[in-house]
């Protein structure tokens, strides 16, 4: 550069010159994902921390596909309802690795930064609650028929009853990994809690499915999803007031 | 003043990592010296607003960063390079900078050439397309001070800055703290008393969480003339300064 800019008129500004030719060069093309998610949250910044997020890369991606299609599998052989009891699990895992400190590693630098960390979570969680919600209903929807009958409940109940456990547990395992600061905590607390609720069900009425086809407990199912969600949005404010 | 400190505090349990700060600091070098445990990471962080205070008052670029739309409005001015910088190792050095540029909500229009210039400012062109796995430590931290400075902020933290570089780089990256403090406050912490004569106008010494020198780097000197050990003067009023705090 230094033996260019001496040759070059006085009037040509080289350096100038230069950083144009870069910034074209090393410009990278948004893909037309991030552009869409862009333009839906009205954040270049939100819309490419999405698509950091570390449990919707590609290789997450496909463990949580491989488990669940493994689930349907099993679930057409031999009619017990796996995904029912498996979706859950897998998608409090995923929420819990949706949170920043110790899973993503730029968190320290994306803690000071304008689009805030809260924003960053949220469109987070939403993003990897809707894909595991698709995931799970797409590996229901192949095993539905093998799990109708009246032991194991209605088909309809088996196939959408898991959806509303699955709010629960994920909102368990976010408020477990924001108040611990732990995605490791979350997702263990997570699947540890859903363990406990399936085993129980099966203890108190002798099937597994009762944790998703009982009704009764849809209630207290949504209530523990408000609760732990008002958790998780309290242990990820920054406090008012330095006085 | 871009930073107004007083009587700031920091806990965490037990420990009191600051313990009643009070700064000020404008356009220049604020150098932030002190030995391993002294709080000068704590108070950078609570600079950067990554963490909130326990007790004082903290007004950043004269807004007060505890609340919502003057924070957001901070963060957009402000530069950061964390003690250890995580990074995403598939990105390549321009995505890596672009990144944060976005985040720092930048118009995505004045974003390329923001990139390109903070990549070519320390002196990373040759690597830009380069993933950041493929770096050394030393290029890493320039990627650091890269995506610290893509928004030409008005406020800069950087902690240990020239940690890994090699003295070529060193003496580079002193050139461009002074260029950066001709229009924006720049904090360094740092264990390297050289870097703080070389490059800074301020000098804040930390002990113990609190602050037991703020002057010029020629005070500090000064006040190595009679019982400061080292090899050099400015190390010898930093012995000096501590010995007197530790007294």
């Amino acid at each position: 550069m230094s033996g260019l800019r001496n040759d070059a008129p006085d009037d040509v500004d080289l350096g100038r010159a230069w950083i144009s030719v870069a910034a074209q060069v090393w410009r990278r093309q948004p893909g037309w994902l991030e552009r869409t998610a862009g333009r839906l949250l009205r954040s270049p910044g939100l819309a490419r921390a999405l698509l950091t997020t570390p449990s919707l890369l590609l290789p997450w991606l496909l463990t949580s596909v491989v488990v669940l299609a493994a689930g349907a599998a099993a679930t057409t052989d031999s009619g017990q309802p796996l995904v029912a009891l498996l979706a859950p699990a897998v998608a409090a895992a995923a929420i819990a690795y949706s949170y920043g400190p110790g899973i993503d590693p730029a968190w320290e630098l994306a803690c000071s930064m304008a689009v805030s960390d809260r924003m960053v979570l949220l469109v987070r969680a939403l993003a990897v609650f809707a894909v595991n919600a698709v995931l799970g209903l797409a590996a229901s929807a192949v095993s539905a028929v093998s799990v109708s009958g009246p032991a194991n409940g209605t088909a309809a109940a088996v196939t959408f009853g898991w959806l509303i456990p699955m709010t629960a547990v994920c909102a368990f395992a976010l408020a477990v990994a924001t108040v611990a600061r732990s995605a490791n905590a979350g997702a263990a607390a997570g699947v540890a809690a859903w363990l406990i609720i399936v085993l129980s069900g099966r203890v108190a009425s002798g099937h597994f499915a009762s944790a998703v086809t009982d009704t009764v407990l849809f209630l207290p199912y949504l209530a523990i999803g408000a609760g732990c969600a008002v958790v998780a949005v309290y242990a990820t404010r920054i406090p008012r007031g330095t006085l | 003043m871009n930073v107004e400190i007083s009587d700031l505090t920091r806990r965490f349990g037990r420990h009191q990592a600051v313990a009643g700060v009070s700064l000020q600091a404008g356009p220049g070098v604020f150098g932030l010296l002190g030995p391993n445990g002294a709080g000068k990471t704590t108070l950078l962080r609570m600079m950067a607003t990554v963490i909130p205070p326990t007790t004082g008052r903290l007004r950043l670029l004269d807004r007060d960063p505890a609340t919502h739309g003057p924070r957001r409005e901070v963060r957009r001015r402000l530069g950061y390079l964390p003690q250890n910088l995580g990074y995403y190792p598939g990105f390549t050095v321009a995505e890596f900078v672009e990144y944060f540029a976005l985040l720092k909500e930048m118009p995505a229009a004045r974003v390329p050439a923001a990139v390109a210039t903070a990549v070519e400012r320390v002196d990373l062109s040759g690597k830009a397309k380069a993933k950041l796995r493929t770096l050394s430590g030393g290029m890493l931290r320039r990627v650091g001070i890269a995506q610290a400075i893509v928004n030409e902020p008005e406020l800069l933290l950087l902690d240990e800055p020239t940690a890994g570089l090699d003295p070529e780089q060193r003496v580079h990256f002193r050139a461009l703290l002074r260029e950066l403090g001709q229009r924006a406050t720049v904090v360094v912490s740092t264990h390297l008393v050289e870097d703080v004569g070389a490059a800074c106008t301020q000098v804040a010494l930390m002990d113990q969480g609190k602050v037991v020198f703020d002057g010029t780097p020629g005070e500090l000197t000064a006040r190595g003339t009679e019982q400061g050990t080292g090899d050099a003067p400015l190390e010898r009023g930093y012995t000096a300064v501590l010995a007197a705090a530790r007294a």
